[in-house]
């Protein structure tokens, strides 16, 4: 580490990945409720698994709003951070998908504003509060984290860590695991996250795309079952 | 007397060389040139009312391998509608085929569009066979597009994009089933297809953007058979409606999910963003089921709109 400001750097990737910064992260499963329910993730390797899924799917489609929504905020092109949020909008094909990364980006903004004196955090809460932009939280870690000085690759890695976190958390509560099968699998799939951003860091927004009917099924059954432990 | 000259389209370019997935599949086939004649199928149907208020195919140019003849009005459940199968000459996609198909549906107007079997594509070793297709649909006009399912083989590379203009007091039911692969030759060819690259997108007339889905399955960067992709289910449909948001809610309500393990067959249904309508999905484990569904819920949706089901499918399709 090399200076001070680098030490900041850090400190504020560490707090904007915290599984307790307040964006409401624990109130989603990410379909694991229904997928346990259902019998479809039972154990440590079949979460595993399903988290690998939930992994991937969200690297080409949220992952890549996000680092074009930083590269956007960089080259001060405010308009084509708009464009991150609707395209990835038009993506989200399922309801309470919708509402997670609508509720969780609007905090997220609301949070930005408060930590950063940046009027461009400031311009998106207000399109948000004015129906201008949806707000979803992807672009918003785009923007806020590029305000905050943090580089593409960490965001990429802080926006994988949250996804793989917040479905191994919920499996604490709904699947039989303990925490060492869930810090296992989290080590495993850190190992993984750098051949996806690779990938991901290539990709325009016209390239985002998602293939997992399975995980597709399984939301639409919590959307329209009455089970709920989890929002999603 | 002058004659009236038939409009002849020349038959688009269809050109995805600049999809990021495609890239690796750009070779020159050393058969057949990308885009010879018999390797460039164009459609165009456009289904409008005539005077008396029938439904009529009004419109209709193509390029072989495509073949339509003529509308028929087969359909029990509302004889006024008339049917056109899509048939293809030339067997199988094959390495460099491109096809267009544009259907237009005109105000009030209402069809139905299928194929008359299923469409195969072949083994690919140079380049890829893609498909744009274009489906407009003018006010309060109908549309179901329930054509025969899609069956890639080994290294079969395939793009469609796919969009679908509609304006906001019509109804199209758009769907399409993919299967694995050839399951049963040899020892089974699931899954083994080099790229299936799949987008369809929703607007509206004045260009309003609604949604757009892609996927792209390559089974050599992730295996389909992963859990939360098609885990241990070899067929997917996939069935998009748009229709104005009384009618969506109506359908939904109506529509049970489930995952049946015991018969390996699975079904969800969820609202598409901004209004636009309802994306269906099923997963089994054989084409006969999913066709089953697939029709079952688009009767569903001419149900709600037209207040008519439809018909059980002929005992030979």
């Amino acid at each position: 580490m090399g200076d001070n400001s680098d030490v900041i750097r850090v400190m504020r990737l560490l707090q904007f990945t915290d599984s307790t910064f307040p964006v409401g992260t624990f109130s989603f499963s990410n379909g694991l409720e229904t997928a346990s329910l259902e019998k479809i993730v039972t154990d440590a390797k079949t979460l595993e698994d399903f988290a690998r899924s939930q992994s991937r799917q969200a690297a080409f489609s949220d992952g890549v709003a996000a680092l074009q929504a930083h590269r956007a905020f960089l080259r001060g092109d405010y308009p084509y951070c708009k464009k991150c949020d609707s395209y990835l909008m038009m993506f989200k094909m399922n309801t309470e998908s919708r509402m997670m990364i609508t509720r969780m980006g609007k905090k997220l903004a609301e949070l930005g504003v408060k930590l950063f004196d940046e009027p461009v955090i400031k311009m998106w809460l207000e399109d948000i509060r004015s129906d201008k932009t949806p707000g979803t939280y992807p672009v918003a870690q785009g923007i806020i984290f590029a305000a905050a000085g943090i580089g593409e690759r960490e965001l990429f890695c802080s926006h994988q860590y949250g996804i793989v976190n917040m479905v191994l958390s919920a499996a604490l509560r709904c699947v039989r695991v303990s925490h060492y099968d869930t810090q296992l699998i989290l080590e495993k799939m850190a190992t993984e996250v750098d051949q996806l951003y690779n990938q991901a860091s290539q990709m325009d927004l016209q390239d985002m795309n998602a293939f997992f009917p399975e995980l597709d099924i399984l939301a639409s059954l919590h959307e329209k079952g009455n089970m709920r432990m989890f929002m999603n | 007397m002058i004659a009236q000259i038939k409009e002849k389209t020349a038959a688009p370019e269809v050109d995805f060389s600049k999809a990021r997935e495609m890239g690796r599949y750009l070779a020159e086939p050393e058969a057949m040139y990308v885009g010879a004649p018999g390797k460039h199928g164009y459609l165009r149907l456009g289904f409008e009312l005539d005077n008396c208020g029938k439904s009529i195919l009004r419109d209709l140019d193509r390029r072989h391998p495509l073949i339509v003849q003529q509308e028929l009005y087969f359909d029990e459940g509302m004889p006024e509608m008339p049917c056109v199968y899509i048939l293809s000459s030339g067997g199988p996609n094959v390495d460099g085929d491109r096809y267009q198909q544009d259907i237009t549906v005109k105000q009030g107007a209402f069809a139905h569009v299928a194929t008359g079997a299923a469409t195969k594509l072949a083994e690919m070793r140079y380049n890829y066979s893609g498909l744009i297709q274009n489906i407009v649909l003018e006010d309060n006009a109908y549309l179901e597009f329930l054509p025969e399912p899609v069956i890639p083989c080994r290294h079969t590379r395939f793009i469609s994009d796919t969009r679908l203009c509609v304006a906001e007091s019509a109804t199209v039911v758009y769907s399409e089933i993919f299967m694995g692969g050839r399951k049963y030759y040899n020892d089974g060819e699931l899954f083994e297809y080099d790229i299936l690259s799949v987008c369809s997108h929703g607007e509206r007339p004045d260009g309003t953007q609604l949604f757009r889905e892609k996927f792209v399955i390559d089974p050599n960067l992730y295996n389909p058979r992963n859990l939360g992709v098609m885990g241990d289910f070899d067929v997917f449909a996939n069935v998009i409606v748009m229709t104005p948001p009384d009618m969506a809610e109506d359908i939904y309500n109506n529509t049970t999910v489930f995952i049946d393990k015991k018969n390996m067959i699975a079904a969800g249904i969820t609202k598409l963003p901004f209004s636009a309508g309802l994306l269906y999905k099923v997963i089994g484990s054989e084409p006969g089921p999913v066709k089953k569904m697939v029709r079952e819920f688009a009767s569903s949706v001419r149900t709600a709109v037209k207040g008519k089901p439809i018909p059980p499918e002929f005992p030979w399709r």
